[in-house]
């Protein structure tokens, strides 16, 4: 009984010495290595690069089911929540617009399950021959082809259907390039709403919704540059700035090159007569 | 102390070591959450490299499609992109791929670094 507490404290000692050494092996100087790891793993900072690789993917190959299939890769419990929220870290960072744009429309497809067609140069081959084939006004893919060595380009973002069938009658409402008019300008005096709260509401031709459109608002302040989409939940040809007090604005919708300018927050009065920084709701359309 | 002490010390140390191992690389390993690319899957890595192949097809950015490979890491572009296509080869990649990587191998074997690092 005398040497029990020896005999059975040492062992035991010299057991969680053993037991330490093998811990501090395993996970300081020979931890287990990962070499086949999923892109749920990587760092934020790569899964941002992941997206905007798979949103200039999608831009260039269509493949709405794939895009989707290689963002779930990264383990988003809210795929278009998670392109959103990089589409809207990326404004004001030095991002190209290209990549912002491909984000902004990868994010309104997948809201709104169907491909959209961004706008692409095709030069045709010398052969081509000068005819037009377009489709019904439903289908609103728009196949062009043209004379020798023109450049043409398609329709931007027009929706592309899955059961298509050319009929030659129609005639198309091709609107690449073609300028934006102001058709809607509404003051916004609701208190609920943002200070100076400056809302941008893009719509094509057909009066849909257009994403991915630049916009550059301009003050002494500086420039900022938006992207229509951004915010899916809202609308696809959404975008909005917070303007301040007494600074007046331009606005340049750099596709068409539509110009207005002395864009300024208005004053509203609530019931009681006070003041309050409103909003403006512009609204364009093709 | 006795040579029968001396070995169950032996033994109890031996035996904690091979817990201690089994508790870090089994039980309990080293939890990798914020992992680089490089470590990616081989399969992973050539849907990446196709990604960025489509991309280029479209931008003919070979800078930025330089950069983006650049995420696998430090091997040069045209040797990741013909990693990429040996696995496609192996693995049954539709010949619209193949060519697609093909033409980004083509671009990254005639690219030159302009050594702007920007983003």
């Amino acid at each position: 009984m005398k040497n029990l507490p020896r005999n059975f404290f040492l062992p035991l000692f010299a057991l969680l010495v053993g037991f330490g050494i093998g811990l501090a092996y395993s996970w300081v100087i020979s931890p287990v290595e990962y070499v086949d790891a999923s892109p749920a793993l990587l760092r934020d900072d790569f899964k941002d690069q992941y997206r905007i690789v798979v949103a200039a993917s999608y831009a260039s190959a269509h493949d709405l089911a794939r895009a989707r299939a290689r963002l779930e890769l990264l383990g988003d419990a809210d795929l278009i929540g998670a392109l959103s929220a990089q589409a809207q870290r990326m404004v004001g960072v030095n991002e190209s617009d290209s990549n912002k744009r491909a984000l902004a429309l990868l994010a309104t497809d997948l809201q709104k399950g169907v491909v959209s067609i961004p706008a692409t140069r095709v030069s045709l081959a010398p052969t081509a021959q000068p005819t037009a084939a377009t489709l019904s006004p439903t289908e609103s893919l728009v196949i062009q082809t043209s004379t020798p060595t023109a450049e043409t380009i398609q329709t931007p973002f027009a929706m592309l259907a899955f059961t298509l069938t050319p009929r030659p009658t129609f005639t198309s409402t091709v609107s690449v390039g073609a300028p934006f008019a102001l058709i809607g300008q509404d003051t916004v005096c609701d208190p609920g709403v943002e200070a100076g709260l400056l809302q941008f509401t893009l719509l094509d031709s057909r009066r849909r919704q257009i994403a991915g459109v630049e916009i550059i608002v301009t003050s002494i302040a500086g420039e900022d540059h938006l992207f229509t989409g951004f915010k899916p939940e809202v609308g696809n040809g959404y975008a909005d700035f917070v303007m301040q007090e007494n600074i007046s604005y331009s606005i340049r919708i750099v596709e068409g090159g539509t110009f207005i300018n002395n864009i300024s927050a208005p004053s509203c009065a609530d019931p009681n007569g006070k003041k309050y920084l409103g909003g403006l709701s512009l609204t364009f359309q093709q | 102390m006795k040579s029968s002490n001396w070995i169950t010390l032996v033994i109890a140390v031996v035996v904690g070591i091979a817990a201690g191992l089994i508790y870090g690389w089994v039980v309990s390993p080293v939890e990798y959450v914020d992992v680089t690319p490089g470590i990616m899957r081989a399969d992973y890595r050539a849907d990446y490299v196709l990604m960025v192949a489509e991309a280029h097809q479209r931008e003919q950015d070979s800078e930025t499609s330089a950069r983006r490979l650049a995420m696998l890491g430090s091997d040069p572009p045209a040797k990741i992109v013909e990693s990429a296509l040996i696995y496609a080869a192996q693995n049954g990649f539709t010949e619209n791929e193949t060519v697609v990587l093909r033409g980004l191998l083509n671009a990254m074997q005639t690219y030159q670094p302009q050594g702007n690092n920007a983003p």
